[in-house]
Formats: C-alpha cells, structure tokens, sequence
C-alpha cells in the first residue's frame, strides 16, 4: 500500500492521490465556491494584468446591463487606486437601479445565481467569474470583506459590507445599515492583491476607452492609480434598443441542451415541444422530422432519451428550416459608431460600415459593424518619432468587439484580427497595415458568439462570418481609400503650386532682365498660368479618379460573384466525388 | 576687329533676349510657357560624311515650365541666360565655375538654393549654345582648359608674343580662347602635330626634344581633351595643312579619345564642325604592336568587363566603321589585353621616343 502510493505521488507530481471515495466525498463538502477556488486558470483569471481588467469588465458589464435594463443612461466613474505592491483597491459607481437589500446577496455573494441556462438573446456576457467571483476574488487574495452603497428609487441608501462563504457558496453579511444620503446607484468597493496596474493594450484603461467607442450611450469616468482622470464623454442621447430574447434555432442546438429543453417545456408531446420551443419548426418541418426519427413524436418530452435526443438533432441536419429570425439583434449603428470614433479616436478620416444581419451555420443570426479610422490619434503609439518630420509614428489597432464587450486578449486566436490581416490592403493604398496610422473597430454581434474557448477573448473563423467581415472591410477600406486619394491630391496640388510659384519668381527675375519689362508684370502673369493649369488638372484628375472608382467597384461586385459561383462549383464538385465513391 | 567683336556681342545679346522675349510672350498669350531645345544624346546625333564629324540632328524637345520634371531645369535656363546677358554687357570673360557661383542663391522664402552645384549650369550652356547656335566664346565663357603644347611656332596673345621652342619642361598652357580673334600663330615651322593622350608621355616627349629633332608640335590634353587643345589642333590643321597623329592608350578610353579629336563628341554636336579634326590619324598603341615590337607580355593589362562592354559600344558607332578599326577591336577582344603608353618603357626609356614613333611614322602604320 504505501509502496504503491508513493509511485502514484511521483508520477502524479502534485500530492498525494485521491481514490474515487475520496473525491467524492471532497466534492460534496466543497461547494462551488471552492471549485471556483481551484481553478482559477480555467475561469480566465490568470496573469496579474488581466485579472485587473477582468474585474472592471464583471463589475461594469454589469453596470451597463443594469442600467439598460432600467431604462437609465448609464455613468459609471471607476477608480484603481494601488495600497502596496500588487494590492490594489477598485471602486465601481453607477447611476443604475442600485440593489434592494433582498437582491444584494445574490447579486454580489453568489457564484452562478443569475446565470439562465442558454437564454437565445445578445447579451454582454461574463468573461468568466461575475461580480460575485470578484467579491471571492477579493477573500480570497486579501481575507476582506467588500463594501457595497445601493439606493434605489424607491428605498433610502444603505451601505453593507459583506463577503461570501466559500463552502456554502453563500453570501455573508458582516454589517448592513442605512445612511443619510441622496444616492441612486451601487457602488462597490473592493480589495485585490496578486493583480497589476500596467498601462498597455489590455489595461484597464484601453477596455474602458474601447467599452466607451462600443457603448456612445454611457459616460464612463476613470481615475487611475497615478490620480489621473479620464473622461469619455457620451455621444448618443438614448439607451440602444433592447435585443429581443429569441426561440433557439433548431439547426443550433446540440444533444445536451435539446435534453435539457426538453425537461422544461410545456408541451406535452415530443411534436409540441419542437413546435412551440423552437424557432421555425412549422407542421410541414416536423413532418419531415417525422419521417426521420424511428419513435413515435406523441411521446411525452420529458421522457426523451439521449439516444432519441441524438435522432432529433440528426434529423434538424437534414431537415430544410427557414434560416432563423434576425430580428433580435441590437447593431450600435453606424451614426453611432460614427460619432464615439469622432469624439475618442477623433481620426481625419473614418469609415463606418453596419452590415445586415444574417445567419452562420444555418441556426444562429449574427451581425458585424465595422469602421476604418485614418489620421488624427488613429492607430496606436509605437513611442517611436519619424526623423524627418519629428511626428510620432503610429501602428495598426485593432478593436474587436462581441456583443459590444472589447476583446482585448488572445488577438492571434481571433477570426475578427485574422479577418483585418488578412485584407489585401495594398490595393486600398496601405502599403505597410502594421505601421498605418489606422485604427480599424470590429464588432460581431450574435445570439451565439462562436468562442474559441471560456476566456470569451477569441471568435472562431465560420465560414459565413469570415465572409460577412472580408466584404464589410473591403466596403470600408475602398472608402478610406477615396478619402486618403483625395487628401493626397489636395496635398499634391498644393506642393505643385507653391513650386510653380516659387520659380515664377525666379524666372520674372530672368525675364526682366531679358526682355526689360516689369517683373511683377510677368510674376502677375504666370501666376495666373499656373492656377489655371492647376485648376485643368484637378478636373482631369477628378474625372480619372471616378473612373478608377467605378472600375473597382465593377472589379469587386465581380469578385464577389465569382465567389459565390466558385462555392457553389466547389459544393458540387465534391457531390460529383461523393457520388463517385 | 573691335567692332567686330562688338557687332557679334550684339548679335548674341539679341538672340538670348529673343528667348526671354519667347517665353514672355507665351504667358502674355497666356500658353504654357515652353522653351525647344535640341536633343543632345546618342539618338539625335549622326556622322556627317561630308564634314567628317558628329553632327546633331533636328529632334527637338520642349523644356515646359509646368511640368514638374523641368520646372526648376526652366527656371534655371532663363537665369543662365540672363547672367550670360549680364556678363556681356560688362564686357568681361568668365570660366563656367564663375558663372555657377554668380547664378548660386537662395530663393526666396525658401532654403533651397537656384543651383546646387556647377553640374547644373553646365549642361544648361551647352543647351543655350545649341539652341541658339551660338559658340561657347561668343558667350564670353571660358571653360577651363587644361592642355600644353611645344614646338616650333610663335603665338601672339593680345600684346604678348610667346616663342614656344623656349617653353621649358612644362610647356606653354593653352588658353581657354584661341579663336583668331584672341590668338595669332607665327613663325610655324613644322611637319606634324603629335597629340598625346597622357601628360606624363608628353613630359617624356619634351624632354627628349622629340619636338625639335622630329620637326612637329606636340599637345596634351591631359586625357580627355578641353575644347581649347581641340580647337587650337583644328586651326593648325587648317591653316597650316599640318596632319595630326594621335598617340593614345590601347584602351577603349584611349581610342574614344582620338575619335573626340577627329570626329567629336556627342555632348558638343552641335559644334564640331569647329572643334573636330577629322585628318586626325591613329598612331598607336594598338594590341597589333604587341606583337610587332615585340612587347613583353607582362606589361600589357586584362581587360575588365567595363572595357569589353565600352569596346562592343565603340565598335557599333558609326565613325568606327573603317575595317581597320573592327579588326583592332576583334584583336583587343580575342587577346584580352589592352597597352598603357608607359609600358614601352620596359624596352627601354627612349624606345617610344626613338623607335616606336620614327617607326610607326616611316611605316606609315596608323588607323583611319
């Protein structure tokens, strides 16, 4: 026995190993809470600096949602102040609905409480822990409590310090009272050690000023841990429509949640359940599905199999459904867009594209919006100058957006940065796309954003989507490009004419010398020359450029013809194959 | 002679005041001010056989005021010739060096300069002496001149007469102007001129009175000649009937050297007919002397692929054409080699002054 335990431990490498009894019985004494506890890595809480931004995204995502929901146009002040090394304190306010006294332990002292299962709508999301894993987060790193002021509407403030039992996954509250304050709102205030402050692309900061592009209706104030303040300023007046909570697509549904669904329901019948549960199951595709399973459709749902369960997703695949209704998703809208990239990148010149929703793997409606920011603060700082003009040169910067919450990690692992790179930007004038002065924003929005995993950093490149966001930048580079063309015309005209005139003076000079008449005569008389021809030019250059414009649209809509078809040859060359075989 | 000079000093003040008048004009007729220059490049020349020299053609090209490419180049043309303009009516001569840094400031307003260095004005003379066909002299420009010359002969310059049989070991330095006006020759009595590429060969020639035991006048130009050697070679050969051999480098340098003596060069096409001499004859070095005077071979050079590649251009011009010439240039190919004038030293130090040349001249052994 001991023998054999100590071979275990070494191989094993991480104490001693558990039989099955044991875990079993560990499991049941640890609750939730202290799953969370273990593994850290896997709820996205690794890296001192990511855990920081983490912890603003739970507790503003949150502020967002809440004043959403409330009808209220959110402001939200955050504050990172550092205690010592690595321990910092952060205080989120917000003007929202504030919590009751009855709401506030679930909210904040509950791991998984509010989480719905699968609910078919955009939504924000958590990256991972929630603001009840920050207040575990919090005890766990320091051993303190956090402090919460709420008031709502209709209650006078309280404040309430509070924290949460790790092995009863329960909220604990220390002190609860109320306080004479005017206050609507919660503010939370909390301690953390084992994170870091650092100024960078996935600092605190860049999520707030990305938060702020992809949500104009929110003011959002920040003051760092050097006491410095920034405000994003709100651009748009009214709160974005509420995305509409939808039935799920039959074509996106998987064996697990079909099961899951189907102890729920109302329906009676297996037939019912589809039909009143999901989206676009009419009688004549339930008809069909009829056909392809071997149990009878009259059987109660919540009685199904998983092997049946199994036959039902089998048969979603081959049945023809009308593709999912896109009606619930919430775009910000190109005007909006617009007028937060003006107002916090404030570039020369912008670009902004809202494409029409549609459908990826033929169950789930998605959306993108893109924008092109040229010049101005557009790109992000390399800290390096130009020796020639003494400008600092600016790099490439690439803002992806889900469901309007930045992606700031896993940049390489992300379809919406392979989407960006891989856009022949030559052809739209940017020779070199890492050392433009651009800034390029990419949002998808969807019921369903494809993760690559549980970090929720990266989208996974489906096919439609990829091609949704090739067209949508290619829409939008060609007009950047007519901008940038035209800037460097006028540019060009302008370092023309001021040659021209320079050398007139010289040559009236010359002349004067030469023929005896008056020099400014002859100055007088080759300006006008010189405007004149300048003017001729830009009328050619002009009509050109629209030519060439015209022509590139051909070249595209061609293109993106030739795709389509090229898809479809492809489609069947591979049915030839198949019937071959 | 002095109205002479004054009534052509007229003539060329009229004509470079006819180009500003052009271009005035032009804008008064609100066109886009445009000068017509002639083209100088290897497309716009050919060989007259008449004359026997390069000639420029009739193509043309318009230098245009609003056009990027030639603006400054424009600019600059019409303060070269108003400079020029300038310096006549003071009556005075200055080198092409005086008029660059006379023509040299900073515009105004700008920190650029009208001209940043002589390689921009000169050019731009030569395109004024063409278009308006005029020569450098009639131009009061001297370029500078670099050659000497001995033997037995007299020149009068202005008030000064110069005996150039007392010329000591470095010989009389050839003005830039020798046009009659400026430069009499007296007393000649010779029976050749002897050109000689190399100033270090030239000193060897006056030191061993070549000169005065052979009865010939011999020049350098110290390598490629100035226009002044090259106009001074011309008017002993035609006033004085005196044929003129060219002793040169069995290089391709060397040899394109000779052809500039006798039929011109193509930058000054449009002057060679007062420049050229096309009596000029080839005396040597030749790959052929290798073997006749027996030259030892470790004093000849390979040829680099500069060499081969100048030696396949010379052999397409025109002027290169005589089947002596093309058998020269097969030899120089097939053996690889070319000849310095000094390598004759290793047959002794007189040999090229006592046996290669009396011979050469007795043989009459010379290329076309």
């Amino acid at each position: 026995m001991v023998e054999e335990k100590k071979i275990s431990e070494e191989e094993n490498g991480n104490g001693p190993v558990l039989t099955a009894e044991q875990l079993a019985k560990e499991f049941k004494e640890h609750s939730v809470a202290e799953f969370f506890k273990k593994n850290r890595q896997m709820l996205g809480l690794t890296g001192k600096i990511k855990t920081l931004t983490t912890i603003v995204h739970e507790y503003v995502s949150n502020s967002l949602d809440a004043c959403e929901e409330s009808g209220i146009l959110p402001e939200i002040e955050i504050k990172i102040s550092e205690l010592s090394e690595e321990y910092y304190e952060i205080m989120v306010k917000d003007n929202g609905p504030g919590l009751t006294k009855e709401t506030l332990g679930k909210a904040l002292g509950q791991l998984l409480a509010g989480t719905k299962f699968h609910r078919m709508m955009q939504m924000r999301g958590q990256q991972g822990i929630g603001a009840s894993g920050c207040t575990m987060l919090s005890l766990m790193t320091t051993g303190k409590q956090i402090q919460v002021i709420s008031g709502t509407a209709k209650h006078s403030p309280f404040m309430a310090e509070m924290t949460i039992d790790p092995k009863k996954n329960e909220p604990k509250i220390i002190k609860i009272e109320e306080i004479k304050k005017e206050f609507t709102g919660l503010a939370i205030k909390a301690k953390f050690k084992e994170v870091k402050y650092q100024k960078g692309e996935q600092s605190p900061l860049e999520y707030l000023r990305r938060t702020a592009i992809a949500n104009p209706h929110a003011k959002i104030i920040f003051i760092d841990p050097f006491g410095e303040k920034t405000v994003f300023e709100r651009t748009a007046k009214t709160i974005p429509a509420k995305p509409i909570e939808v039935k799920p697509h039959p074509k996106g549904i998987t064996v697990d949640e079909l099961l899951t669904m189907a102890k729920a329901t109302q329906g009676r019948k297996i037939s019912s359940f589809l039909k009143t549960d999901f989206d676009r199951t009419g009688d004549k595709a339930i008809e069909e599905i009829s056909k392809n399973i071997s149990f009878d459709m009259n059987k109660d749902p919540k009685k199904m199999s998983w092997e049946e369960a199994e036959e039902i997703i089998k048969s979603f695949k081959t049945t023809n459904f009308i593709a999912p209704s896109t009606e619930g998703l919430s775009a910000i809208g190109e005007n909006r867009i617009e007028a937060s990239l003006k107002s916090i990148v404030k570039p020369e010149f912008l670009s902004v594209l809202t494409r029409k929703p549609t459908v990826y793997k033929g169950g789930f409606a998605f959306q993108v919006e893109v924008a092109i920011a040229y010049g101005g603060n557009s790109g992000k700082s390399s800290g390096e100058k130009d020796e020639q003009t003494g400008q600092e040169i600016k790099r490439v910067e690439v803002m992806r957006f889900a469901n309007r919450v930045p992606l700031l990690f896993d940049a390489g692992g992300c379809a919406l940065s392979r989407a960006v790179q891989g856009l022949d930007w030559k052809r739209y004038g940017i020779k070199n796309l890492d050392n433009a002065p651009l800034t390029v924003f990419v949002h998808m929005l969807s019921v369903h954003i494809p993760y690559t995993g549980a970090g929720k950093q990266a989208v996974s490149d489906e096919e439609e989507v990829m091609e949704e966001l090739r067209l949508a930048l290619m829409q939008a580079a060609r007009q950047i490009m007519r901008s940038i063309a035209g800037k460097r015309r006028l540019e060009e005209k302008e370092q023309k004419k001021k040659l021209f005139l320079k050398y007139a003076t010289e040559v009236a000079i010359a002349l004067h010398e030469l023929t005896g008449k008056k020099k400014d005569e002859i100055e007088k008389k080759f300006h006008a020359i010189v405007l004149k021809k300048l003017k001729l030019e830009e009328k050619m250059e002009k009509e050109l450029e629209q030519k060439t414009d015209e022509e590139i649209a051909a070249e595209l809509e061609k293109e993106a013809e030739k795709e389509k078809k090229g898809k479809k040859n492809k489609k069947s060359a591979i049915k030839e194959n198949d019937g071959e075989e | 002679m002095a109205d002479d000079v004054k009534a052509k000093d007229a003539e060329v003040i009229k004509r470079l005041e006819g180009l500003g008048k052009q271009v005035f004009d032009q804008i008064d007729a609100g066109k886009e001010p445009s000068i017509e220059l002639p083209v100088r490049t290897l497309g716009n020349i050919f060989f007259d056989r008449k004359s026997k020299t390069i000639k420029l053609g009739d193509k043309t090209s318009q230098r245009q005021f609003l056009n990027i490419a030639h603006t400054r180049k424009f600019m600059q043309t019409t303060l070269v010739a108003s400079e020029i303009k300038k310096i006549i009516n003071q009556n005075a001569t200055t080198s092409i060096r005086d008029l660059y840094y006379a023509l040299k400031h900073t515009i105004a307003d700008t920190n650029e300069n009208s001209f940043n260095d002589q390689s921009e004005s000169d050019p731009l003379i030569e395109d004024i002496e063409s278009s308006l066909d005029l020569l450098r002299e009639e131009l009061h420009l001297a370029a500078s001149s670099k050659g000497v010359i001995v033997g037995n002969m007299k020149i009068k310059d202005g008030k000064d007469t110069i005996d150039l049989t007392r010329m000591g070991s470095g010989g009389w330095g050839i003005p830039s102007n020798v046009e009659p006006e400026r430069i009499e020759i007296k007393d000649l009595d010779a029976e050749y001129i002897l050109f000689i590429e190399k100033d270090a060969v030239w000193k060897r020639f006056n030191e061993d009175a070549f000169w005065k035991k052979n009865r010939c006048v011999i020049i350098t130009g110290r390598g490629q000649p100035s226009r002044a050697e090259r106009r001074l070679v011309q008017r002993l050969n035609n006033e004085y009937n005196l044929p003129v051999f060219a002793l040169m480098d069995a290089d391709p340098w060397g040899m394109y050297i000779y052809s500039v003596i006798k039929q011109g060069s193509i930058s000054l096409s449009y002057s060679e007919e007062k420049l050229a001499t096309p009596d000029t004859k080839y005396i040597g070095l030749t790959v052929k002397d290798v073997e006749t005077f027996k030259i030892p071979k470790e004093v000849t050079i390979k040829l680099n692929h500069l060499d081969v590649k100048r030696l396949n251009e010379m052999k397409s011009y025109e002027w290169f054409k005589a089947k002596e010439w093309q058998e020269e240039f097969a030899l120089m190919k097939e053996k690889a080699i070319k000849l310095e004038l000094e390598a004759l030293s290793k047959k002794g130090i007189r040999f090229i002054t006592e046996t290669y040349l009396p011979e050469k001249i007795k043989s009459k052994d010379f290329l076309p």
